[in-house]
């Protein structure tokens, strides 16, 4: 507790590397897994499920070590870790993206065709909106992944919170590994109330989601 | 930059499939560390998640234990159970630290298989006499068996993923190819560690894919029987 | 002529400006890079407070990762200025090298370096790979020196898993000494797996508090299996011979026994690595 309160001002640096370093790929992921399911014709669904499913499986540490090499990216750890998590986003939500476009109701979309909507306007403006409940549940369950995994980025030279970890474990300070530990799963509830809310705020029209 | 030649050359030397940290020893103790601690968390929530499920009680706390789990960083619960237990138990460390891990999806897997059964289905058992035990054992546990097959291939996904840190405190495991590829910058040990990692995962989870099948047709056949 | 001369000193005055201006310009801000080591963190602390206090602008960019991840990131100019170790440094761009004597590591260090780089002078500090055993080890078997190893019947060596591969790993102690030794990667908890008697000898860092702490035998090296490695600032071409100058103050300043002393602060007293630095400047006179 001590060692917290006199490193506020690293964990509060860290804090900001973290979240910066986990939610520009959550963001990304999100947008490419929403684009992917979306384009992605039914006798294909799944054969890139079961292809994003193998990269899922691939060990975080390995992609962050090995992504370089396999795609030339630069040497610094940080893109190459937010290309990886990237990555590990779209294959995690690919599923529930697919499946929350699938169940929509489909007297709705009829409806909105016979209006007169674009392909485009009904996506915007009927099937995305009636998707969000089940596409935030999926950002949920990768946001707090992601965070968490982000962590192990501190082994590849990525001065996150995971950086506490690998310190305090070589110095044996406690506090200061437990001070990481905690730091992470607060932000990553954070974040998980957070889109909780903003998928309430964007649905009106269902309030009777928990959490 | 990364050819396939030269991975081929690193998995097809005898030196990398001899010894204490060769292939085969280290898939050995990657296999044991996932066993032991996917059957010790079964042994845990299996039988709280099946109460939880029959009773309805309780269901909150597994939806919220499934979130919190998420946000827990691997890394960092393993190395502060190290230095609560020394390091001289750091095997029991790791097999806690992916316990935590496995336990959540097999503990929601049983509660929403039972969950998930049309309520008519537990009245009628009992209309027919059953007790709450029968009722468990012959009804609900069958009939939720195909997402309690579920729970085990999401923690075997996850734990069989995790164990590859175990090297970061001294144990072995196929984690050890991608730790000691980094410092040696060898990244065909990188690359080939962690390609048999994810030919380890995805069959072990296509196998009990495939026992879920199986189940989920049991069922379908049984119940498909009765109808006629 | 007094117009003259006001001429010639305004000229005066914007060449220097003029000069001022370039010399600042090649010195914009320094970025320095540190090893995800704590003691390594602590001298790159010292680097950039000595800097700052030189009047220069310093980034600190630490904890970098393994050396695969930073040299492309000096030689590309990402990095200005890093702390280095002249023995392991030389076996990262030479695993072949041979020499072990501090001097000659140097000198083979300075020629093995990329274009781009350049080693400023090295410190008198050490902190080098090294064998060590317990007190009651040493003593039950007669250990001095890892020669001595060679009249034991089996010894169990544990260190980071690299070890197992490296020059002066199992290979080197078996064609320097003559030692057969079964390996055993206790990463990050070699030295606790010694104490426990998991292992016989540890691979621990020579400015590790620990080796005091828990006093360890640390095994002489007669033959040289260990290229001696001393601290040496590791420099991109950005740097200018005044940064150099300030960052040499440092090096010179500082002896094997201080920087195990501050390692000591940094896991015994839980002080930051820019506290330890800034105490061990000021106690040197090199910042006020």
């Amino acid at each position: 507790m001590t060692w917290a309160l006199n490193n506020a001002e690293l964990i509060l640096q860290l804090t900001l590397t973290h979240l910066f370093v986990s939610l520009i790929p959550l963001g990304l992921g999100f947008v490419l897994a929403v684009a992917l399911a979306r384009v992605t014709p039914a006798p294909f669904t799944p054969g890139i499920t079961s292809a994003l499913g193998a990269v899922y499986a691939i060990p975080s540490l390995a992609l962050f070590v090995a992504l370089p090499a396999l795609i030339g990216t630069d040497f610094l750890g940080l893109t190459n870790v937010m290309i990886a998590l990237t990555i590990y986003v779209i294959s995690s939500m690919f599923f529930s993206a697919r499946d929350a476009f699938t169940s929509l109701p489909p007297a709705t979309i009829e409806f909105a065709r016979a209006q007169g909507l674009s392909a485009s306007q009904r996506f915007f403006f009927v099937e995305f909106p009636l998707a969000i409940p089940g596409l935030i549940a999926g950002a949920r369950i990768a946001a707090a992944s992601t965070i968490s995994m982000a962590s192990i980025a501190a082994v590849v030279g990525v001065r996150n919170l995971g950086y506490l970890f690998l310190d305090g474990f070589q110095r044996r300070i406690f506090d200061e590994v437990f001070a990481g530990l905690l730091a992470i799963f607060v932000i990553a509830i954070a974040v998980d109330l957070s889109l909780w809310l903003l998928g309430r705020a964007l649905t009106p029209w269902s309030r009777r989601s928990r959490v | 930059m990364f050819d396939f030649e030269s991975l081929w050359m690193w998995l097809a030397d005898s030196k990398n499939w001899e010894g204490r940290y060769g292939l085969p020893n280290l898939l050995a103790e990657h296999l044991s560390l996932t066993f032991m601690s996917i059957g010790i968390a079964a042994l845990i929530a299996l039988p709280i998640g099946i109460a939880i499920g029959h009773s309805g009680k309780g269901g909150s706390v597994v939806v919220l234990l499934g979130s919190a789990s998420r946000a827990i960083p691997t890394m960092g619960l393993l190395f502060v159970l190290v230095m609560l237990l020394g390091v001289q138990q750091r095997e029991l460390a790791v097999t806690l630290a992916l316990v935590a891990i496995a336990f959540p999806p097999i503990l929601s897997g049983a509660y929403a298989g039972i969950r998930a059964l049309e309520p008519h289905i537990p009245e009628a058992a009992r209309a027919q006499g059953m007790t709450g035990s029968q009722l468990i054992r012959l009804v609900e546990v069958p009939l939720a068996m195909p997402a309690i097959v579920g729970g085990f291939r999401i923690a075997w996904i996850q734990v069989v993923s995790t164990v590859v840190l175990a090297p970061l405190i001294g144990l072995g495991g196929l984690g050890f190819g991608i730790i000691q590829g980094l410092a040696l910058r060898n990244f065909d040990q990188v690359v080939a560690s962690a390609m048999l990692i994810v030919i380890l995962t995805v069959l072990g989870d296509q196998l009990i894919g495939v026992a879920q099948k199986t189940q989920t047709l049991k069922l379908e056949n049984s119940s498909g029987g009765r109808n006629k | 002529m007094k117009q003259q001369l006001r001429i010639g000193i305004a000229a005066l005055a914007l060449s220097t400006l003029g000069l001022a201006g370039c010399t600042s310009q090649s010195s914009e801000t320094i970025v320095i890079g540190s090893q995800a080591y704590y003691s390594n963190e602590i001298v790159a602390e010292a680097y950039a407070q000595a800097l700052e206090a030189a009047g220069y602008t310093v980034e600190r960019s630490f904890s970098l990762g393994q050396r695969d991840v930073y040299v492309p990131a000096i030689v590309a100019g990402e990095v200005d200025l890093f702390p280095e170790y002249t023995g392991n440094l030389l076996q990262y761009f030479n695993p072949e090298a041979s020499e072990t004597e501090a001097n000659a590591v140097y000198e083979a260090l300075v020629a093995a370096l990329p274009e781009g780089l350049s080693a400023l002078a090295m410190s008198p500090a050490t902190d080098q790979d090294s064998y060590n055993v317990t007190q009651g080890f040493a003593s039950a078997n007669n250990l001095s020196s890892i020669a001595d190893l060679a009249n034991l019947g089996s010894v169990t060596l544990g260190g980071a898993p690299e070890l197992a591969e490296r020059p002066y790993g199992p290979r080197g102690l078996l064609s320097v000494y003559g030692v057969t030794v079964e390996f055993l990667a206790t990463g990050d908890t070699t030295v606790e797996s010694l104490v426990a008697g998991e292992i016989d000898m540890a691979n621990v860092y020579s400015a590790d508090p620990r080796i005091n702490q828990l006093g360890l035998v640390t095994l002489s090296d007669p033959e040289g299996l260990f290229l001696s490695s001393n601290l040496v600032p590791i420099a991109s071409e950005a740097l200018d011979q005044g940064a150099r100058d300030a960052v040499n103050a440092v090096s010179s300043a500082m002896s094997a026994e201080e920087l195990v002393a501050m390692n000591v602060r940094s896991v015994e007293e839980q002080l930051s690595a820019a506290q330890i630095a800034e105490d061990w400047l000021r106690s040197e006179g090199l910042i006020d």
